[in-house]
């Protein structure tokens, strides 16, 4: 059996523990309330935990605008402390117009003042399509998750995926696509360790086998964190990916993000920023990239009623393509 | 052939032209279509390098102009559309809540008296009317 690297690895700097999913079938992001985000640092022990691998990019990516397309309404609705439930009408023009219903259920085991388990998000589309994941913390240090994804009747997506948590590193374990018959799957483990209370280090190492080839992939990444940025370096097989965010003041907040890959020898960087006014109920993000993209998302909260409007536009110089769209979302 | 009809008794006393007026008036006609050509024949007194130098000075110059020309259109565009997208949002949101911000103030003035222009002044009392006994 000889160890070859596939072209076809999937990306896994999506959501967290999760393989990236096709354009409209995204997972549903995790509601507020009960995010199974970054717990505070132990303040015990001299050094913090540092978090997630998925983590460490974020913070930077989402000074970022995102590109929207067409017509979107949103409905949330809470119908008790632990029931949400939303409805999701899109118009648009390039994909598919579509309905989908999604349904967030969080438990009443409480291990944090923002945060609850078990929690069941669930997603389904007017086609049948379901997205649906459950989070679960089964003890003090360790959460589970499972994911699964179906495209109408089939199954796209499955995978399972255990975090541990100690005093200074989080470790997890991602398995993807299992397929026992087939012997084929993909097996993810990352490793984040804090050396100083700005620094942590960390590896990730993918393995992927399908009949007849498999290949391992892996990456190096660090972290360095300092007054107001975070700046962080990924570096692996793949290519590198380099990210800085600084925080200017609490109204602006800034982002540079450079990415490199190895498969496509294309480097591209891209400049963002995040402007807060709470005053005027508004959140504006706009980003320059070297692509000749440029981009910019305007959300405003339309008080007293609980509406918030986004309107977002994206201009490629180069190719002279426009696309622009709006979100309204109710609740 | 005019210059024959010149030269003959019945033209007259006045006109006698000189050799070189026939050789003028022959090229007096073509001399719309040779004035080019013989300006340019004019050019061939300066020298060579002269003469290579000015014509690439000149048709660079030309290029170096409509490239400047056709750059300056795209950058004013480019510009124009990322100034929109990025920050004019913003100007116009900053600028409405500038307004209602002084929309506010002037209406609290009106309502409260004008020593009330800030948020935290002393709304102005009307002095109690004297009773007449």
């Amino acid at each position: 059996v000889k160890s070859t690297k596939s072209q076809s690895i999937p990306n896994f700097s999506g959501a967290p523990g999760l393989v990236s999913v096709p354009p409209g079938f995204s997972m549903p992001s995790v509601p507020p309330p009960s995010v199974p985000g970054q717990p505070a640092g132990e303040t015990g022990s001299p050094l913090p935990n540092p978090g997630t691998y998925e983590e460490c990019h974020r913070k930077c990516k989402e000074v970022f605008p995102i590109q929207m397309e067409g017509v979107r309404l949103v409905v949330n609705k809470g119908l008790s402390n632990h029931f949400q439930v939303s409805h999701t009408v899109t118009l648009s023009t390039l994909a598919e117009s579509g309905y989908r219903f999604g349904a967030t259920y969080v438990g009443t085991q409480q291990t944090g003042p923002a945060e609850s388990f078990p929690v069941m998000v669930g997603d389904m589309d007017n086609t049948g399509s379901l997205n649906a994941q459950v989070i679960h913390q089964l003890t003090s240090a360790v959460r589970s998750k499972i994911a699964i994804q179906t495209q109408q009747h089939k199954f796209v997506n499955w995978q399972c995926d255990l975090e541990y948590r100690g005093d200074d590193f989080t470790s997890a374990v991602t398995l993807g696509n299992p397929d026992v018959l087939l012997g084929s799957g993909i097996i993810v483990a990352h490793y984040l360790q804090s050396i100083s209370p700005a620094l942590a280090l960390g590896g990730e190492l993918v393995y992927h086998r399908r009949p007849g080839e498999e290949g391992a992939v892996t990456s190096l990444m660090g972290r360095y964190t300092g007054n107001n940025y975070v700046a962080t370096l990924t570096l692996g097989g793949a290519g590198a990916h380099a990210t800085y965010y600084h925080r200017a003041n609490d109204q602006l907040q800034l982002g540079v993000e450079f990415e490199g890959s190895m498969r496509t020898q294309e480097t591209a960087v891209s400049f963002g920023y995040q402007l807060d006014l709470p005053k005027a109920n508004l959140l504006f993000k706009g980003s320059v990239d070297s692509n000749w993209v440029v981009g910019a998302v305007l959300e405003k909260k339309l008080l007293p009623l609980p509406l918030s409007l986004a309107l977002g536009a994206f201009l490629n110089q180069k190719k002279n393509t426009f696309q622009c769209g709006f979100n309204v979302t109710v609740g | 052939m005019a210059g024959i009809e010149e030269l003959s008794p019945a033209a007259g006393p006045v006109e006698t032209r000189p050799p070189e007026g026939e050789i003028d008036e022959d090229e007096d006609e073509e001399l719309d279509e040779t004035i080019m050509e013989r300006l340019w024949g004019l050019t061939e007194m300066f020298p060579d390098t002269l003469r290579s130098a000015a014509e690439v000075t000149a048709s660079g110059s030309v290029t170096v102009a409509k490239k400047l020309y056709s750059f300056s259109r795209t950058a004013l565009w480019v510009g124009t559309t990322s100034f929109m997208i990025l920050v004019l949002p913003v100007v116009f949101e900053t600028e409405r809540l500038q307004l209602e911000q002084q929309q506010l103030q002037q209406q609290r003035q009106i309502l409260l008296g004008p020593n009330a222009g800030m948020s935290g002044g002393m709304p102005g009392l009307m002095p109690p009317a004297p009773v007449k006994m």
